[in-house]
Protein backbone atom coordinates (compact mmCIF):
# COMPACT_ATOMS: atom_id res chain seq x y z
CA UNK A 1 0.00 0.00 0.00
CA UNK A 2 2.51 2.76 0.87
CA UNK A 3 4.58 1.61 -1.86
CA UNK A 4 1.72 2.05 -4.85
CA UNK A 5 1.34 5.65 -2.43
CA UNK A 6 4.68 6.77 -2.77
CA UNK A 7 4.23 6.26 -6.80
CA UNK A 8 1.34 8.21 -6.67
CA UNK A 9 2.86 11.11 -4.92
CA UNK A 10 5.37 11.31 -7.03
CA UNK A 11 3.57 11.27 -9.75
CA UNK A 12 1.16 14.18 -8.94
CA UNK A 13 4.52 15.95 -7.76
CA UNK A 14 6.23 15.86 -10.86
CA UNK A 15 3.33 16.43 -13.40
CA UNK A 16 2.97 20.29 -12.21
CA UNK A 17 6.48 20.19 -14.12
CA UNK A 18 7.00 17.58 -16.17
CA UNK A 19 4.44 18.37 -18.95
CA UNK A 20 5.81 22.26 -18.85
CA UNK A 21 8.59 21.33 -20.39
CA UNK A 22 7.76 22.55 -24.28
CA UNK A 23 4.59 24.33 -23.23
CA UNK A 24 6.47 26.95 -21.26
CA UNK A 25 9.11 27.52 -24.42
CA UNK A 26 5.86 28.73 -26.42
CA UNK A 27 3.98 30.28 -24.28
CA UNK A 28 7.43 32.65 -23.30
CA UNK A 29 7.87 33.29 -27.24
CA UNK A 30 11.55 31.35 -26.99
CA UNK A 31 10.32 28.34 -28.78
CA UNK A 32 11.37 29.90 -32.57
CA UNK A 33 14.59 31.03 -30.84
CA UNK A 34 15.19 27.58 -29.50
CA UNK A 35 14.46 25.80 -32.86
CA UNK A 36 17.01 28.23 -34.41
CA UNK A 37 19.81 27.77 -32.07
CA UNK A 38 19.76 23.75 -31.46
CA UNK A 39 18.76 21.01 -33.28
CA UNK A 40 15.50 19.09 -32.52
CA UNK A 41 16.86 15.69 -31.08
CA UNK A 42 19.52 17.62 -28.91
CA UNK A 43 16.11 19.59 -27.08
CA UNK A 44 14.38 16.53 -26.37
CA UNK A 45 17.66 15.58 -24.81
CA UNK A 46 18.43 18.08 -22.66
CA UNK A 47 14.53 18.67 -21.97
CA UNK A 48 14.03 15.31 -20.97
CA UNK A 49 17.63 15.44 -18.71
CA UNK A 50 15.94 18.23 -16.91
CA UNK A 51 12.97 16.43 -16.59
CA UNK A 52 15.04 13.28 -15.04
CA UNK A 53 17.05 15.46 -12.50
CA UNK A 54 13.74 17.56 -11.61
CA UNK A 55 12.50 13.96 -10.52
CA UNK A 56 15.43 13.13 -8.96
CA UNK A 57 15.17 16.07 -6.99
CA UNK A 58 11.67 15.50 -5.58
CA UNK A 59 12.09 11.95 -4.69
CA UNK A 60 15.56 12.91 -2.71
CA UNK A 61 12.87 15.31 -0.65
CA UNK A 62 9.58 12.91 -0.86
CA UNK A 63 10.86 9.57 -0.49
CA UNK A 64 12.71 10.60 3.21
CA UNK A 65 9.90 12.36 4.44
CA UNK A 66 7.39 10.37 3.05
CA UNK A 67 9.19 7.25 4.62
CA UNK A 68 9.55 9.38 8.44
CA UNK A 69 5.99 10.63 7.87
CA UNK A 70 4.36 7.38 7.54
CA UNK A 71 6.80 4.70 9.47
CA UNK A 72 7.65 2.81 5.99
CA UNK A 73 10.54 0.96 6.47
CA UNK A 74 12.68 -0.10 3.38
CA UNK A 75 14.69 -2.80 3.44
CA UNK A 76 16.82 -2.12 0.58
CA UNK A 77 17.13 1.44 0.54
CA UNK A 78 19.97 1.08 -2.69
CA UNK A 79 17.59 -1.26 -4.65
CA UNK A 80 14.84 1.27 -3.94
CA UNK A 81 17.04 4.06 -5.55
CA UNK A 82 17.38 2.17 -8.57
CA UNK A 83 14.03 1.38 -8.85
CA UNK A 84 12.86 5.69 -8.19
CA UNK A 85 15.80 6.18 -11.19
CA UNK A 86 14.80 3.36 -13.51
CA UNK A 87 11.82 5.05 -12.74
CA UNK A 88 11.76 8.61 -13.16
CA UNK A 89 14.10 7.81 -16.36
CA UNK A 90 11.01 6.40 -18.15
CA UNK A 91 8.72 8.99 -16.72
CA UNK A 92 11.30 12.01 -17.62
CA UNK A 93 11.44 10.91 -21.57
CA UNK A 94 7.69 10.21 -22.27
CA UNK A 95 6.24 13.23 -20.42
CA UNK A 96 9.39 15.77 -22.26
CA UNK A 97 8.78 13.74 -25.97
CA UNK A 98 4.47 13.97 -25.49
CA UNK A 99 5.42 17.71 -24.16
CA UNK A 100 6.67 18.24 -27.04
CA UNK A 101 3.30 17.11 -29.50
CA UNK A 102 0.95 18.92 -27.51
CA UNK A 103 3.20 22.05 -27.23
CA UNK A 104 0.75 23.81 -30.24
CA UNK A 105 -1.93 21.85 -29.74
CA UNK A 106 -5.69 23.34 -28.41
CA UNK A 107 -6.69 22.23 -24.89
CA UNK A 108 -2.75 21.31 -23.82
CA UNK A 109 -3.45 20.25 -20.33
CA UNK A 110 -6.48 18.28 -20.92
CA UNK A 111 -4.63 16.80 -24.08
CA UNK A 112 -1.51 15.91 -21.99
CA UNK A 113 -3.27 13.84 -19.45
CA UNK A 114 -5.06 11.83 -22.53
CA UNK A 115 -1.75 10.89 -24.23
CA UNK A 116 0.31 10.00 -21.24
CA UNK A 117 -2.09 8.13 -19.30
CA UNK A 118 -1.83 5.02 -21.45
CA UNK A 119 1.78 5.81 -22.01
CA UNK A 120 2.86 6.09 -17.88
CA UNK A 121 0.56 3.63 -16.19
CA UNK A 122 2.57 0.45 -18.35
CA UNK A 123 5.70 2.45 -16.36
CA UNK A 124 4.30 2.80 -13.09
CA UNK A 125 2.69 -0.80 -12.70
CA UNK A 126 6.61 -2.59 -12.38
CA UNK A 127 7.96 0.61 -10.64
CA UNK A 128 5.27 -0.07 -8.12
CA UNK A 129 5.87 -3.65 -7.95
CA UNK A 130 10.24 -3.05 -7.40
CA UNK A 131 9.50 -0.69 -4.57
CA UNK A 132 7.49 -3.34 -2.83
CA UNK A 133 10.14 -5.53 -3.33
CA UNK A 134 12.65 -3.17 -2.36
CA UNK A 135 10.64 -2.53 0.93
CA UNK A 136 10.84 -6.02 1.95
CA UNK A 137 14.86 -6.39 1.14
CA UNK A 138 14.53 -7.88 -2.00
CA UNK A 139 16.34 -6.84 -5.11
CA UNK A 140 13.77 -6.57 -8.23
CA UNK A 141 15.58 -7.75 -10.82
CA UNK A 142 12.58 -8.01 -13.11
CA UNK A 143 10.84 -4.83 -12.40
CA UNK A 144 14.54 -3.22 -12.86
CA UNK A 145 15.05 -4.46 -16.05
CA UNK A 146 11.31 -3.85 -17.73
CA UNK A 147 11.44 -0.33 -16.62
CA UNK A 148 15.11 0.03 -18.00
CA UNK A 149 14.08 -1.90 -21.39
CA UNK A 150 11.02 0.98 -21.03
CA UNK A 151 13.12 4.49 -20.51
CA UNK A 152 15.54 2.55 -22.94
CA UNK A 153 12.86 2.04 -25.98
CA UNK A 154 11.10 5.81 -24.92
CA UNK A 155 14.46 7.48 -24.99
CA UNK A 156 14.92 5.87 -28.68
CA UNK A 157 11.83 6.67 -29.87
CA UNK A 158 11.88 10.24 -28.79
CA UNK A 159 15.38 10.63 -30.05
CA UNK A 160 14.40 9.47 -33.42
CA UNK A 161 11.45 11.54 -33.36
CA UNK A 162 12.17 14.66 -32.29
CA UNK A 163 12.33 16.28 -35.25
CA UNK A 164 8.58 15.76 -35.89
CA UNK A 165 7.48 16.77 -32.76
CA UNK A 166 9.47 19.41 -32.77
CA UNK A 167 10.68 21.36 -35.93
CA UNK A 168 8.29 23.33 -38.16
CA UNK B 1 -10.40 -4.87 -53.45
CA UNK B 2 -13.80 -5.90 -55.08
CA UNK B 3 -12.49 -9.52 -55.36
CA UNK B 4 -11.25 -9.42 -51.88
CA UNK B 5 -14.73 -8.02 -50.66
CA UNK B 6 -16.76 -11.28 -52.82
CA UNK B 7 -14.43 -13.24 -51.03
CA UNK B 8 -15.06 -12.22 -47.75
CA UNK B 9 -18.71 -13.38 -48.00
CA UNK B 10 -18.36 -16.72 -48.06
CA UNK B 11 -15.23 -16.95 -46.05
CA UNK B 12 -16.52 -15.18 -43.11
CA UNK B 13 -19.79 -17.76 -43.92
CA UNK B 14 -17.36 -20.43 -43.61
CA UNK B 15 -15.22 -19.45 -40.67
CA UNK B 16 -18.79 -19.22 -38.40
CA UNK B 17 -19.99 -22.24 -39.23
CA UNK B 18 -16.89 -24.30 -39.01
CA UNK B 19 -16.43 -22.62 -35.61
CA UNK B 20 -19.48 -23.66 -34.22
CA UNK B 21 -19.78 -27.12 -36.06
CA UNK B 22 -16.37 -28.69 -37.10
CA UNK B 23 -13.75 -28.62 -33.95
CA UNK B 24 -14.95 -30.39 -30.54
CA UNK B 25 -14.86 -27.63 -27.78
CA UNK B 26 -11.52 -27.82 -25.68
CA UNK B 27 -11.05 -29.51 -22.89
CA UNK B 28 -10.89 -27.20 -19.52
CA UNK B 29 -13.10 -24.76 -20.73
CA UNK B 30 -16.56 -24.12 -19.32
CA UNK B 31 -19.41 -25.61 -22.22
CA UNK B 32 -18.93 -24.29 -25.79
CA UNK B 33 -17.11 -21.27 -23.96
CA UNK B 34 -13.70 -22.07 -25.83
CA UNK B 35 -14.93 -21.62 -29.47
CA UNK B 36 -14.95 -17.66 -28.75
CA UNK B 37 -11.28 -17.98 -29.57
CA UNK B 38 -12.35 -18.13 -33.39
CA UNK B 39 -13.30 -14.53 -32.76
CA UNK B 40 -11.53 -13.32 -29.80
CA UNK B 41 -7.68 -13.67 -30.92
CA UNK B 42 -8.29 -12.34 -34.71
CA UNK B 43 -9.61 -9.50 -33.40
CA UNK B 44 -6.56 -8.86 -31.14
CA UNK B 45 -4.31 -9.68 -34.02
CA UNK B 46 -6.36 -7.38 -36.40
CA UNK B 47 -6.29 -4.72 -34.10
CA UNK B 48 -2.48 -5.10 -32.94
CA UNK B 49 -1.88 -5.52 -36.92
CA UNK B 50 -4.10 -2.07 -37.76
CA UNK B 51 -1.70 -0.56 -35.02
CA UNK B 52 1.25 -1.60 -36.97
CA UNK B 53 0.21 -1.01 -39.94
CA UNK B 54 -0.84 2.74 -38.95
CA UNK B 55 2.52 2.82 -37.83
CA UNK B 56 3.78 1.79 -41.38
CA UNK B 57 1.92 4.80 -42.57
CA UNK B 58 3.00 7.27 -40.22
CA UNK B 59 7.03 6.24 -41.36
CA UNK B 60 5.37 6.99 -44.58
CA UNK B 61 3.89 10.23 -43.38
CA UNK B 62 7.27 11.51 -42.10
CA UNK B 63 9.85 10.41 -44.89
CA UNK B 64 7.40 11.93 -48.16
CA UNK B 65 4.78 13.82 -46.42
CA UNK B 66 1.91 12.94 -48.04
CA UNK B 67 -1.83 13.12 -47.17
CA UNK B 68 -2.76 9.93 -48.48
CA UNK B 69 -0.82 8.10 -45.95
CA UNK B 70 -2.00 10.27 -43.44
CA UNK B 71 -5.30 9.36 -44.15
CA UNK B 72 -4.26 5.63 -44.56
CA UNK B 73 -2.26 6.19 -40.85
CA UNK B 74 -5.37 7.38 -38.94
CA UNK B 75 -8.37 4.85 -41.10
CA UNK B 76 -6.02 2.16 -39.63
CA UNK B 77 -5.86 3.55 -36.27
CA UNK B 78 -10.00 3.91 -36.44
CA UNK B 79 -10.48 0.39 -37.80
CA UNK B 80 -7.82 -1.33 -34.97
CA UNK B 81 -9.94 0.49 -32.41
CA UNK B 82 -12.90 -1.20 -33.86
CA UNK B 83 -11.45 -4.68 -33.32
CA UNK B 84 -9.84 -3.97 -29.95
CA UNK B 85 -13.13 -2.85 -28.90
CA UNK B 86 -14.09 -6.16 -29.87
CA UNK B 87 -11.66 -8.17 -28.35
CA UNK B 88 -11.99 -6.45 -25.10
CA UNK B 89 -16.12 -7.45 -25.38
CA UNK B 90 -15.53 -10.98 -26.62
CA UNK B 91 -13.03 -11.53 -24.11
CA UNK B 92 -15.36 -10.27 -21.24
CA UNK B 93 -18.25 -12.35 -22.49
CA UNK B 94 -15.32 -15.19 -21.79
CA UNK B 95 -14.13 -13.92 -18.78
CA UNK B 96 -17.95 -14.16 -17.13
CA UNK B 97 -18.27 -17.33 -18.29
CA UNK B 98 -14.67 -18.69 -16.84
CA UNK B 99 -14.28 -16.41 -14.08
CA UNK B 100 -17.85 -15.29 -12.88
CA UNK B 101 -17.39 -11.78 -13.71
CA UNK B 102 -17.04 -9.46 -17.09
CA UNK B 103 -14.19 -7.83 -15.69
CA UNK B 104 -11.12 -8.76 -12.99
CA UNK B 105 -8.35 -6.56 -13.98
CA UNK B 106 -6.55 -9.39 -15.20
CA UNK B 107 -3.01 -7.81 -16.29
CA UNK B 108 -3.79 -8.96 -20.13
CA UNK B 109 -7.29 -7.15 -19.56
CA UNK B 110 -6.04 -4.11 -18.27
CA UNK B 111 -3.00 -3.98 -21.00
CA UNK B 112 -5.16 -4.37 -23.92
CA UNK B 113 -7.48 -1.52 -22.32
CA UNK B 114 -4.53 0.91 -21.94
CA UNK B 115 -4.03 -0.16 -25.95
CA UNK B 116 -7.38 1.01 -26.87
CA UNK B 117 -6.81 4.32 -24.74
CA UNK B 118 -3.51 4.73 -26.14
CA UNK B 119 -5.12 4.91 -30.01
CA UNK B 120 -7.83 6.35 -29.05
CA UNK B 121 -5.96 9.21 -27.72
CA UNK B 122 -4.05 8.77 -31.41
CA UNK B 123 -7.35 10.82 -31.97
CA UNK B 124 -8.29 13.03 -29.47
CA UNK B 125 -4.54 14.52 -30.82
CA UNK B 126 -5.63 15.10 -34.26
CA UNK B 127 -8.75 16.75 -33.10
CA UNK B 128 -6.96 18.91 -30.93
CA UNK B 129 -4.24 19.99 -34.43
CA UNK B 130 -6.14 22.35 -36.81
CA UNK B 131 -2.68 22.97 -39.01
CA UNK B 132 -3.66 19.97 -41.31
CA UNK B 133 0.12 19.52 -42.14
CA UNK B 134 1.17 19.83 -38.37
CA UNK B 135 -1.50 17.62 -37.31
CA UNK B 136 -0.10 15.06 -40.13
CA UNK B 137 3.60 15.70 -38.89
CA UNK B 138 2.47 15.40 -34.91
CA UNK B 139 0.23 12.46 -35.45
CA UNK B 140 2.47 10.13 -37.56
CA UNK B 141 5.37 10.96 -34.27
CA UNK B 142 2.82 9.90 -32.15
CA UNK B 143 1.61 6.78 -33.65
CA UNK B 144 5.50 5.88 -34.02
CA UNK B 145 6.12 6.59 -30.47
CA UNK B 146 2.96 4.47 -29.03
CA UNK B 147 4.34 1.53 -31.72
CA UNK B 148 7.84 1.69 -30.37
CA UNK B 149 5.69 1.32 -26.49
CA UNK B 150 3.19 -1.15 -27.63
CA UNK B 151 5.28 -3.94 -27.25
CA UNK B 152 5.31 -3.64 -23.61
CA UNK B 153 1.08 -3.36 -23.19
CA UNK B 154 0.85 -6.61 -25.70
CA UNK B 155 3.73 -8.60 -24.65
CA UNK B 156 5.31 -7.73 -21.21
CA UNK B 157 3.19 -6.12 -19.32
CA UNK B 158 0.78 -10.02 -19.54
CA UNK B 159 3.53 -11.66 -18.78
CA UNK B 160 5.29 -10.32 -15.65
CA UNK B 161 2.44 -10.63 -13.25
CA UNK B 162 0.65 -13.29 -12.60
CA UNK B 163 -2.61 -14.09 -15.21
CA UNK B 164 -5.90 -15.94 -15.50
CA UNK B 165 -5.80 -15.92 -19.02
CA UNK B 166 -5.42 -19.09 -21.02
CA UNK B 167 -2.36 -19.77 -23.18
CA UNK B 168 -1.90 -17.45 -25.93
CA UNK B 169 -1.19 -18.74 -29.63
CA UNK B 170 2.34 -16.93 -28.50
CA UNK B 171 3.69 -19.07 -25.67
CA UNK B 172 6.58 -20.06 -24.12
CA UNK B 173 7.27 -23.24 -26.08
CA UNK B 174 6.40 -21.46 -29.21
CA UNK B 175 3.92 -24.18 -30.74
CA UNK B 176 0.61 -23.88 -31.22
CA UNK B 177 -1.63 -25.98 -29.03
CA UNK B 178 -4.61 -26.73 -31.05
CA UNK B 179 -5.93 -30.17 -32.81
CA UNK B 180 -5.90 -30.46 -36.68
CA UNK B 181 -9.75 -28.95 -37.00
CA UNK B 182 -9.11 -26.49 -34.22
CA UNK B 183 -6.15 -24.99 -36.01
CA UNK B 184 -7.46 -25.32 -39.86
CA UNK B 185 -10.62 -22.95 -38.46
CA UNK B 186 -8.88 -20.71 -36.25
CA UNK B 187 -6.12 -19.96 -38.90
CA UNK B 188 -9.09 -19.70 -41.34
CA UNK B 189 -10.47 -17.15 -39.09
CA UNK B 190 -7.38 -14.98 -39.24
CA UNK B 191 -7.34 -14.90 -42.44
CA UNK B 192 -10.90 -13.62 -42.98
CA UNK B 193 -10.36 -10.82 -40.26
CA UNK B 194 -7.44 -9.98 -41.78
CA UNK B 195 -9.08 -9.58 -45.31
CA UNK B 196 -12.41 -7.87 -42.90
CA UNK B 197 -9.22 -5.61 -42.11
CA UNK B 198 -8.19 -4.68 -44.95
CA UNK B 199 -11.75 -3.89 -47.03
CA UNK B 200 -12.78 -1.48 -43.84
CA UNK B 201 -9.27 0.31 -44.38
CA UNK B 202 -9.87 1.35 -47.79
CA UNK B 203 -13.15 2.30 -47.41
CA UNK B 204 -12.33 4.36 -44.17
CA UNK B 205 -9.40 5.83 -45.94
CA UNK B 206 -11.10 6.65 -49.25
CA UNK B 207 -13.88 8.22 -47.45
CA UNK B 208 -11.36 10.01 -44.77
CA UNK B 209 -9.81 11.46 -48.61
CA UNK B 210 -13.21 12.07 -50.47
CA UNK B 211 -13.75 14.30 -47.02
CA UNK B 212 -10.20 16.13 -47.16
CA UNK B 213 -11.01 16.83 -50.83
CA UNK B 214 -13.80 18.36 -49.93
CA UNK B 215 -13.46 20.22 -46.96
CA UNK B 216 -9.90 21.49 -47.52
CA UNK B 217 -9.35 25.42 -48.98
CA UNK B 218 -8.09 24.46 -52.20
CA UNK B 219 -10.90 21.71 -52.18
CA UNK B 220 -13.11 22.15 -56.08
CA UNK B 221 -16.31 21.39 -56.84
CA UNK B 222 -15.72 17.60 -58.21
CA UNK B 223 -14.42 17.06 -54.54
CA UNK B 224 -17.68 18.32 -52.50
CA UNK B 225 -19.71 16.32 -54.98
CA UNK B 226 -17.55 13.10 -54.31
CA UNK B 227 -18.29 13.35 -50.85
CA UNK B 228 -21.74 14.34 -51.27
CA UNK B 229 -21.94 11.00 -53.28
CA UNK B 230 -20.46 9.05 -50.05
Amino acid sequence: MCSALLWVLLFFSAATGLPRAFVREEESGTALALRLVAPAAAVVAGKSLFNFVLFAAISAVTVPAFALLLGWRVEAPLALAAVLLAGGAGLAVVSTFLSALVARAAQKSVLFVIVSFPLVVPLLLPAIAGTIAASRGETPWLALRVLGAYAGAAACGAYILAFAAWDE
Amino acid sequence: MKILKLLLLPAMGATIAGAFLWPEPAAGFLGESSRIVFFHVPCAWTASLAFLVAAGYSAAVLVRGKAWHDDLAASAVRVGLLFAALALVTGSLFAKIMWGSYWNWDPRESSFLLLLFLYAAYLFLRTAIEDPARRRRIAAAYALFAAVLMPFLVFVAPRVTQSLHPQTVINPEGRVLMDTPTKTVFFASLATFTGLFLWFLSLDARSARLQREGTSPAGNAEGARRVAVI
